[in-house]
C-alpha cells in the first residue's frame, strides 16, 4: 500500500480542501475516507490501537462504514493528534460540563476548519440573505480555546464585505444584552435582516434578561441559530419551549430558527431548521445512527447513537462515536439529545458524582 | 400484634431473605431484648422499653429493590406504619416492580402496615417520625431540607465498594468465583457492588486476568435472569471497552464479545468509577499508596471485600479512609442483617427509649 498523504504539508491540505468542496460521489467519498484513515492510523497511536483491537487496518478496509470510531470520551483522556512533532496552531477545549473534565481537539492549522465551517454554513443556506451577524459568545480573541467562537469568527471574516458590523456580545465573561437590543432596534428600523447565533444557554439568559420587555419584530430574512446544551450553565428549557419563546420574542417563525449540531472534536457541522427539523451534514461529512451493541447502523425509524465521519477532521480522528441519541430517517437523522445517564444508580457513585462533590482527599 | 408475631410472619414469608435467627439476633443486638417494644424490660436496675416510630417514610432508590426490602423489613419489625415512596417513572421500572412484588408477598397483617406512593407526599413526609432514604447525595440534601428538626432522618447517599486480593498470584479458582459473584450480583448496581479489584505489586496479570475472566463468564452463564443491555447500557459498556483499547490497557472480554462482563487492567491505581453493568477494573497499588489511590472517594467506601487475609497495616489504611465494612469475597452483597448499615444501627436509630424507676 502506498504511503499515506502527509497532511502536515500545506499543498496537501489545500488540495484536500479543494477535493472536499468539489463534487464527491460515493466512490470518491470512499477513496478520500480511506486516504485519511490511512494517515491517521499511521500517525495517531491511540487510534491505531483501537483499530487493531477491532481488526481494521488500511490494508483490510473495504468501506468507510467499517472505519472504527473513537469514543468522544477519549478526547478527555489522551492526545489524539496526527502531527506529534509539530505544535498545533489551535487547541479547542470541550465544555466538560457533563463530567467536569474537558476534552481537547488539536489542529495543526485552522485552514481546513475555516474552509468547511464557512462553506458548510453557506451550503446550508444560512447566508442566503444579507444579514448582519450577532454572536452571543466571546470573540475568538477572547476565547481562543472555543471552537464555536472560532467558527463564528470565520463567518465574521467571510461575511465582512457584506455584513460589516458583526459583533460578539460576550465581553469579559458578561453578556451585553442591553447594547445588543439597542443595535437590533436600530437595525429593525432600517429593515436590515439580522442573524443571532449562540448556544442554547446563552439564549435562555437572553430570554431571562428581556423577560419584561416587549418583543422585537426582526425584519424579514432574519434568523436565529442555537447550538449546544444547557447543563450547569442556565436553567434548562426544552427545545420546543425554547423555540416557541424565541419565535415570540423575535417575531420569527419556527422555521427561521436553526440548530447547529457540531462539537469541538469535529471540524464539520450539521444543520436543522425548526423544532422538528432533520439534521443534514455537508457532503464531506456523514453520520450513521448506530446500535452500540452491534456497532452496526440501525434501520430507518430506529434509534441509535450518532457516529460521525468527518473528512475535514484531518488533524485528529475522522470517525467519532458520540453518546448522542438520534433516530435514523430516510433523509437523514433526527437528533433526540444526549443519552441520559445509563440508569438510576441510587446510592452507587459515578464519575459525575465525584466531580460534582469534589470530594476532598483525606489528610 | 407483638414483635414476636411480626417477626414470625416476616420470617415465614421470606425465610431466605430474613432468617428467623437473624431477625431475633438483630432485635437482641440493637434493642437488648426481642420484647423491648412490647413490655418493660429491666436493664441495669432500670425499667426501659422502646417506642417505635408511628410513621416511617421510606424513599426508595431506582437502582435496586433489595435496599427497600430491608428497610421495609426493619419498619415491619418495629410495627410502624410504613409509607413507601416508590422509584419514579423516570427510573427503570424493574426496582419498582420488585418492591411492589415484595409487598404483595407479605402476609396480610404485615401488608396492612404498608402503603405505597408513586410521588413524594410532602405533607406525609413532614408528619413521619422517621425518614429512611436511599439515593444520590443531591437527593439526600433535597429531602433533608424538607424535614423538621425533630424528625429522624436515616440517609443512605452515595457509596461504593471494592475488592482487595491479598495474594493474587495464588488466587484459587474458588476465590475467583467469589469475586465474580460479588461483581455480577445485582448487575453491579448497588453501593455494595465492587467497582474495582485492587491487587498488590508483582501481580501476574496474565494468569490473574485469565482466572477472573473464566470465573466471570461462568458466573454470567449461571445467571438465571440475565440483566438487560438496552442501548444506554450497551453504549457505556462499549465506550469503556474502546477507551481501554485505545489507551492500550489490557482487556479480557467474554466469548463473542457479549456485553455481560468486561475486565480491564488500568495501570493507573487511582480509583475511577466503573460504568457498572459488569465492567470491573483491575488496579495495582502498593499498600503505601492505597491512601492516595482512594483519596477521591474517601468517606464513600462502603465495603472492602477481601480474598485472602487483609494485613493489619492495610486494614488501618482502609479504616482511615472511612470504610465501614470488611468481608470475605463472595459476601459483599449479602451482609448479615445484624451488621451496621453505613455505620449505623438500623433499628436502634429508629426507636425512642422510655425509662422508668423500678418503683414507679
Amino acid at each position: 500500500m502506498p504511503l499515506p498523504r502527509d497532511f502536515a504539508q500545506p499543498p496537501v491540505r489545500r488540495d484536500w480542501v479543494r477535493q472536499l468542496l468539489g463534487p464527491v460521489n460515493e466512490a470518491k467519498w470512499n477513496e478520500l475516507a480511506r486516504d485519511l484513515f490511512h494517515w491517521q492510523f499511521a500517525q495517531v497511536p491511540a487510534y491505531r490501537r483501537l483499530c487493531l483491537a477491532h481488526g481494521v487496518t488500511p490494508e483490510k478496509l473495504t468501506s468507510w462504514r467499517d472505519i472504527p470510531a473513537v469514543p468522544q470520551q477519549l478526547f478527555k483522556q489522551t492526545l489524539l493528534y496526527a502531527h506529534d512533532s509539530e505544535p498545533p496552531a489551535a487547541i479547542y477545549v470541550t465544555s466538560g460540563t457533563t463530567t467536569g473534565q474537558p476534552g481537547r481537539q488539536h489542529l495543526l492549522k485552522t485552514d481546513i476548519y475555516r474552509a468547511v465551517a464557512v462553506e458548510g454554513a453557506r451550503r446550508a443556506q444560512l447566508f442566503a440573505h444579507d444579514v448582519d451577524l450577532h454572536f452571543l459568545t466571546p470573540s475568538p480573541t477572547e476565547a481562543s480555546y472555543s471552537s464555536l467562537s472560532a467558527m463564528f469568527g470565520f463567518w465574521q471574516k467571510a461575511r465582512r464585505q457584506i455584513s460589516p458590523r458583526p459583533q460578539f456580545w460576550v465581553r469579559n465573561g458578561h453578556f451585553e444584552f442591553t447594547k445588543l437590543r439597542e443595535i437590533l432596534t436600530t437595525q429593525i428600523q432600517a429593515r436590515q435582516p439580522v442573524a443571532i447565533c449562540g448556544t442554547a444557554f446563552s439564549f435562555v439568559h437572553l430570554l431571562d434578561a428581556w423577560a419584561g420587555l416587549p418583543p422585537l419584530r426582526l425584519p424579514r430574512g432574519s434568523w436565529l441559530l442555537e447550538t449546544g446544551g444547557f447543563k450547569g450553565r442556565s436553567r434548562e428549557v426544552s427545545k420546543s419551549e425554547l423555540y416557541a419563546q424565541l419565535a415570540r420574542i423575535f417575531s420569527v417563525r419556527d422555521h427561521a430558527i436553526w440548530n447547529e449540531y457540531g462539537m469541538s472534536e469535529l471540524s464539520s457541522q450539521a444543520y436543522a431548521r425548526g423544532t422538528s427539523g432533520l439534521h443534514h451534514t455537508p457532503p464531506w461529512a456523514r453520520v450513521l445512527v448506530c446500535d452500540p451493541a452491534t456497532g452496526r447502523e440501525v434501520g430507518v425509524g430506529k434509534q441509535g447513537l450518532v457516529r460521525w465521519f468527518d473528512l475535514a477532521n484531518t488533524d485528529s480522528v475522522l470517525a467519532l462515536q458520540t453518546l448522542d441519541l438520534a433516530e435514523r430517517t430516510a433523509q437523514g437523522f433526527r437528533l433526540i439529545g444526549r443519552l441520559p445517564r445509563t440508569e438510576p444508580r441510587g446510592c452507587s457513585l459515578s464519575a459525575e458524582d465525584i466531580q460534582a462533590r469534589n470530594l476532598s482527599p483525606t489528610p | 400484634m407483638t414483635t414476636r408475631q411480626r417477626l414470625d410472619l416476616l420470617a415465614r414469608a421470606h425465610p431466605r431473605l430474613f432468617p428467623r435467627t437473624e431477625l431475633q439476633r438483630l432485635l437482641r443486638d440493637q434493642l437488648g431484648d426481642i420484647d423491648a417494644l412490647d413490655k418493660w424490660i429491666v436493664r441495669n436496675g432500670v425499667r426501659i422499653r422502646a417506642r417505635a416510630p408511628k410513621i416511617i417514610y421510606h424513599i426508595c432508590a431506582g437502582n435496586l429493590a433489595v435496599s427497600a426490602w430491608t428497610s421495609l423489613a426493619h419498619g415491619l419489625l418495629l410495627g410502624s406504619r410504613n409509607v413507601v415512596k416508590l422509584p419514579g417513572h423516570r427510573d427503570d421500572s424493574t426496582a419498582r416492580n420488585e418492591i411492589l412484588a415484595f409487598i404483595r408477598s407479605l402476609p396480610a397483617p404485615l401488608r396492612n402496615l404498608v402503603e405505597t406512593h408513586r410521588t413524594l407526599d410532602t405533607g406525609l413526609l413532614r408528619r413521619a417520625d422517621a425518614v429512611i432514604a436511599f439515593g444520590s447525595d443531591a437527593a439526600m440534601d433535597s429531602i433533608h431540607q424538607q424535614l423538621c428538626w425533630d424528625q429522624k432522618f436515616i440517609a443512605h447517599g452515595h457509596a461504593l465498594s471494592l475488592l482487595w486480593l491479598n495474594d493474587p498470584n495464588q488466587l484459587t479458582n474458588r476465590q475467583a468465583r467469589a469475586c465474580a459473584l460479588d461483581v455480577l450480583t445485582y448487575d453491579q448496581l448497588g453501593c455494595l457492588s465492587p467497582q474495582a479489584i485492587y491487587v498488590p505489586p508483582a501481580t501476574d496479570f496474565d494468569a490473574l486476568g485469565r482466572k477472573l475472566a473464566n470465573a466471570l463468564e461462568a458466573q454470567w452463564r449461571g445467571l438465571k435472569k440475565k440483566p438487560a443491555r438496552p442501548l444506554s447500557v450497551a453504549a457505556r459498556i462499549t465506550e469503556a471497552r474502546d477507551v481501554a483499547h485505545a489507551l492500550g490497557h489490557r482487556l479480557w472480554l467474554p466469548p463473542k464479545n457479549h456485553l455481560g462482563w468486561t475486565l480491564i487492567h488500568d495501570p493507573d491505581p487511582a480509583f475511577q468509577p466503573s460504568p457498572l453493568h459488569g465492567v470491573i477494573y483491575l488496579r495495582q497499588v502498593a499498600p503505601s499508596r492505597v491512601q492516595t489511590a482512594l483519596a477521591s472517594v474517601a468517606g464513600r467506601i462502603s465495603t472492602v471485600g477481601v480474598a485472602g487475609r487483609l494485613p493489619a497495616r492495610l486494614e488501618n489504611i482502609f479504616l482511615s479512609l472511612g470504610v465501614t465494612r470488611f468481608c470475605a469475597a463472595d459476601r459483599m452483597q449479602f451482609p448479615p442483617l445484624t451488621w451496621h448499615h453505613d455505620g449505623r444501627t438500623s433499628l436502634a436509630d429508629l426507636v425512642t427509649w422510655i425509662d422508668a424507676d423500678p418503683s414507679a
